[in-house]
């Protein structure tokens, strides 16, 4: 039998979707249906037992209801429940008023054996014993109630941790002797000295009992085979919830276990590679050592040689490409493109916090990534459309001056093979952005970014072709590199300082100097694709400019 | 809902029953005589016999009234003039197990959730033995509870809008009709058995012993009354307090700590001792008439299992086969100087896999009918509120609980209703009330404000119902109604790790 067939079989039944909009309306909006409402109230699951469903009282209140539902008139029908009355015992006696109510929520974690002082309570034959022992005693040495119970709880506790399962296993009562060894901080030294009178009164107890607790108490699973139809069995562990597992609590667990093993293999592997490091620093402390060793003797050399000649051999010598260096600095504000606030502490120790950096870093690259993969897709979106609207969403790309000026990164790469060049370039982006002036290029904005800072403390520039294939470098954010005299003594100071294989050389160069700008931009003009991209270019503006000498002078041109 | 004209178990045919005359000496249990009860005769089966000094006393379910009515009663009441029902042999065994089992292995999933158990209805074989079976039925494997909240899950209902045949019943719930598909299947798998005469009288006559079968004992209300606070009151259904208390006439309970005491002397020193005037956790809710105390079960393991304890003594669906460690206890208290004075509390899952939002809960019957059972269902649905999700009670419901459930929905409903909007959808309603989307539409068709109009469904607001509202307006002016005002609920969704939702300790 199918689900559908049952449900085919059934009268009236339509699908409702839980979203579909439906209309409220009153009774005298719909048109009445019927002379009979009562026949159309449907019968809904009631989540009872399907043998208690059918109870009278329950039937009366519930038909009781329903006939309300539809307009009858009923009296709200009781279920009807055993009595109860108000207690012959006075309250007073028992409870008493100490409650004042906190002006806060009251917070509470103490349980109710906390609350609850001795677990034992005396019962009217204790009384009895008790008085008895009593009456034996002078009036400086009688034992209170307290005391009976603090006794009474001791002996209880003690034979429940000793025999757990005397219940089970008819285990003799523990004897006067044995409990006396098992004193301990439990119970008080007052309490002590009434342990011998009252431990007769315990054991005839507990005989009475067969040993068992003399406070009756719950019966808990002792694991035998009749526990599982005891119905006094209760609150068993739970542990056997374990072996009905799902499968998608298999796969879960499963999951999880994967998760923590590549976790704790990573820290592994972690701490592997930091020791791989160490080792690498030693070695380069000894070879350090030995080179600083070597030239000592070197220099011992010559001077014992007379040779006279500079000291170049006595320090290291920079390999070449290392002058790129230089960009450091300026690469630094570069990777918080994103006008995140920089780390303050991240030079500081950047040991502890190369973790956090990477993550920071990473999530930038992302986010960098993302606004990137909009800015494409929002290009294409807008290509050959120009917003001219007031105050446009995507404003045209010529009034926003940002638009094609790049950080000055790459600007700083004297002479390396082209192909390095283009690869930083290939960094910083498409192509887009070399010519600026093509229509559809947009730029935008996600947020309102801090222009304070952003254009002045990175100079930037824009590369730009212009009329004729003129080149055109457009610089912004320009400060002038501090004119002051270097003085030649610190200069000289740190002239052999060079252990630090990052730091970068100091080049009196001005970066900014329109000679070098003129260089560096012909390296630019060098990489790869702008290479291809302009040849077009250029070649046409050629043709059109040799087409103009022609016609116009006879000097060769180009 | 309407009442069927057999109570018997949906799948099975009834045996013929064996009537006859009987005398005190041959009734026993599992007879079936007609009893005095309140100036009618009324179909009783006899439970529980026992002597006290020297005369019989039986003790009587009634047909069609709820076990809370069981009583025990004296010979004089029973009516020997008209025949009685012997009870049926003892069905084959493994066929009965087939039935049963049918209802257990549904049980199942849920007895280790702790709160609640099945109760096999018509059965004998109650429920203390769920664990057992489960592994025995043919061909059965355990169906695994539907993850992600079967009562959550569904965004297409099939609803009736007017039901023709008034006999026919919706089972909506999936499980319902496997389960009965199962148990046919299992029934079918059992070899037919034949029984000669002989052996027929011999079961007969085994059966019929006067000893209990041990699985019986918990159909039998086992205290006889109880103090608590200011209160004594009759326990209604039996509950696992030790043996020993059994024998006494009364027990005592703490107000506050729940602790429990067979003598009065003890009690009394129990109370010069006790010092907790308040549920032992963090008060998340006060208002000027109640406060809410949130307790774990994991970590105020006596105070749970006590309140459980008394709980199940008005409770027939609860089960306390399981630890109260994956449970959650929210205890509603008045307050005066005195203390806090437990009036009820309801429990609720850490986790709850079927997205139920309460397990159990409970008025204590010296508190019911002021309208704390309404406070109670409402602050679950606040709790379900804070934790963005819909919730539902667990199922089974007692009849108390499905009355209050209802009147509960009705109100909440309508008052959205009410507020004046055009249309909505099922589940804005839902989203509104915290109720899932299921009880929502159970609640509009009992109310008959699901109607099938012009070719679509309708909300329509009754006049019924507009009348009721109005009525409850005036009463409400001249009596204070309590709510439960989301502003003073100091409470975050806790956070638990699986370890402790599931392990002991
Ligand atoms: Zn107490």
């Amino acid at each position: 039998m199918t689900r559908a067939g049952v449900a085919g079989a059934r009268f009236r039944q339509r699908k409702l979707s839980t979203k579909q909009t439906l209309q409220v309306l009153r009774e005298d909006q719909v048109e009445k249906i019927d002379d009979d409402p009562q026949r159309h109230v449907p019968k809904v699951e009631t989540g009872v037992e399907k043998t208690e469903e059918t109870e009278h009282h329950l039937q009366a209140a519930i038909s009781a209801s329903q006939a309300a539902a539809v307009g009858g008139k009923v009296a709200q029908i009781y279920i009807p429940t055993p009595d109860t009355v108000v207690s012959s015992l006075q309250y007073e006696r028992l409870y008493s008023l100490r409650f004042s109510q906190p002006a806060t929520y009251i917070r509470f974690s103490s349980t109710v054996e906390d609350c609850n002082g001795h677990a034992y309570c005396m019962t009217a034959e204790d009384d009895a014993f008790l008085s008895s022992v009593n009456e034996k005693k002078s009036a400086s040495a009688l034992c209170n109630e307290d005391r009976f119970e603090e006794v009474m709880t001791f002996f209880e506790q003690t034979a429940q941790s000793k025999q757990p399962f005397a219940m089970v296993d008819n285990a003799p009562v523990l004897t006067y002797d044995e409990m006396e060894s098992f004193f301990d901080e439990t119970i008080s030294e007052s309490a002590r000295s009434f342990a011998k009178d009252i431990y007769p009164h315990w054991k005839s107890q507990r005989l009475r009992r067969g040993n068992k607790t003399l406070m009756p108490s719950l019966k808990f699973e002792t694991g035998a085979e009749t526990d599982d139809s005891d119905p006094y069995v209760c609150f068993r562990r739970r542990e056997v919830r374990q072996v009905r597992k799902t499968r998608g609590r298999d796969a879960q667990s499963s999951e999880k276990l994967k998760r923590l093993r590549k976790e704790l293999e990573d820290a592994r592997q972690l701490v592997a590679m930091v020791k791989q490091r160490e080792i690498m620093r030693r070695d380069i402390l000894a070879v350090d050592r030995q080179l600083f060793e070597q030239r000592a003797k070197v220099k011992d050399a010559k001077r014992s040689l007379g040779i006279k000649g500079d000291d170049e051999d006595l320090v290291n010598q920079k390999p070449q490409k290392k002058k790129t260096s230089e960009a450091t600095p300026m690469q630094r504000p570069a990777s918080t493109q994103l006008r995140l606030s920089a780390r303050p502490d991240g030079r500081s120790s950047e040991l502890d916090l190369v973790l956090l950096s990477d993550v920071l870093t990473e999530k930038e690259n992302e986010i960098q990534k993302e606004i990137d993969t909009k800015i494409i897709q929002h290009q294409r979106w807008n290509e050959g459309y120009i917003d001219l609207t007031r105050r446009p969403l995507t404003p045209p790309p010529e009034p926003n001056v940002d638009s094609g000026f790049r950080t000055a990164i790459t600007e700083f790469l004297p002479t390396p093979p082209s192909s390095v060049s283009s690869e930083v370039m290939d960094l910083d982006g498409d192509d887009g952005i070399h010519d600026s002036g093509r229509e559809g290029l947009v730029t935008f904005r996600y947020a309102s970014p801090s222009l304070d800072g952003y254009c002045q403390s990175r100079p930037s520039f824009r590369r730009r072709v212009g009329r004729g294939g003129r080149l055109m470098i457009d610089r912004r954010g320009m400060r002038l590199q501090s004119t002051e005299a270097i003085d030649e003594r610190i200069v000289d100071k740190f002239k052999y300082d060079h252990d630090d294989e990052d730091e970068e050389p100091t080049y009196a160069v001005d970066p900014y100097d329109t000679l070098n700008m003129r260089y560096r931009a012909s390296i630019i003009g060098n990489s790869r694709e702008q290479a291809a991209h302009q040849a077009a270019q250029i070649q046409a503006v050629r043709r059109a400019q040799e087409e103009k000498t022609v016609a116009s002078s006879p000097a060769p041109a180009s | 809902m309407a009442p069927r004209e057999s109570s018997q178990d949906p799948v099975g045919t009834p045996d013929p029953v064996e009537k006859g005359f009987a005398t005190l000496a041959t009734l026993r249990i599992g007879v079936k005589a007609f009893v005095d009860k309140d100036g009618e005769k009324r179909k009783a089966e006899i439970l529980s016999i026992q002597q006290r000094k020297g005369q019989p006393y039986y003790y009587v379910h009634y047909e069609e009234f709820n076990k809370r009515l069981d009583e025990w009663i004296q010979a004089e009441r029973i009516d020997l003039s008209k025949e009685v029902e012997w009870p049926a042999p003892e069905k084959p065994e493994k066929k009965k197990t087939g039935t049963t089992q049918s209802k257990n292995s549904k049980a199942d999933s849920k007895v280790p959730k702790g709160q609640k158990r099945p109760r096999p209805g018509t059965s004998s074989e109650a429920s203390a033995t769920p664990e057992a079976t489960s592994a025995n039925i043919p061909g059965k494997a355990p169906r695994p509870s539907k993850a992600g909240g079967k009562e959550n899950s569904e965004s297409i209902a099939v609803v009736q809008t007017e039901v023709l045949d008034g006999s026919t019943r919706l089972d909506d719930e999936e499980i319902d009709l496997e389960d009965v598909q199962d148990a046919a299947a299992a029934a079918k798998a059992a070899a037919p058995e034949t029984f000669s005469r002989e052996e027929e009288i011999e079961k007969l006559r085994t059966s019929g012993s006067m000893t209990q079968n041990q699985t019986e004992i918990s159909r039998v209300r086992n205290l006889t009354r109880i103090q608590m606070g200011a209160h004594e009151i009759e326990p209604w259904y039996f509950s696992p307090y030790p043996i020993e208390y059994t024998e006494e006439d009364m027990m005592y309970i703490c107000e506050f700590c729940l602790s429990y005491f067979g003598e009065l002397r003890q009690f009394e020193r129990h109370r010069a001792k006790c010092t907790l005037l308040h549920p032992p956790g963090n008060e998340i809710y006060r208002d000027d008439y109640i406060s809410f105390f949130e307790i774990d079960g994991r970590r105020q393991r006596t105070y749970c299992r006590n309140l459980c304890l008394i709980s199940k003594l008005f409770l027939d669906h609860k089960t306390l086969y399981y630890d109260v460690d994956p449970f959650l206890f929210y205890c509603m208290c008045t307050r005066d100087e005195y203390g806090c004075h437990l009036v009820g509390y309801f429990s609720k899952e850490k986790d709850s896999a079927e997205g139920y939002n309460l397990a159990c809960i409970l008025t204590l019957p010296q508190h019911q009918r002021k309208g704390f059972g309404r406070l109670l269902m409402a602050f679950s649905y606040e709790l379900s509120k804070r934790e963005g999700k819909l919730g539902s009670p667990e199922k089974p419901l007692s009849d108390l609980g499905l009355l209050g459930y209802r009147a509960y929905w009705q109100e909440t409903v309508i008052d959205i209703l009410m507020e004046g909007r055009s249309e909505v959808t099922v589940e804005e309603l839902s989203a509104l009330s915290a109720m899932t989307t299921n009880d929502v539409l159970h609640t509009l068709q009992n109310l008959n404000m699901l109607r099938y109009t012009k070719g679509q469904h309708v909300i329509v607001l009754t006049d019924a119902v507009v009348a009721a509202k109005e009525k409850q307006k005036e009463k409400e002016k001249l009596k204070k109604r309590h709510n439960i005002d989301p502003e003073r609920l100091q409470w975050k969704p806790p956070v638990f790790t699986a370890a402790s939702r599931t392990w002991n300790w």
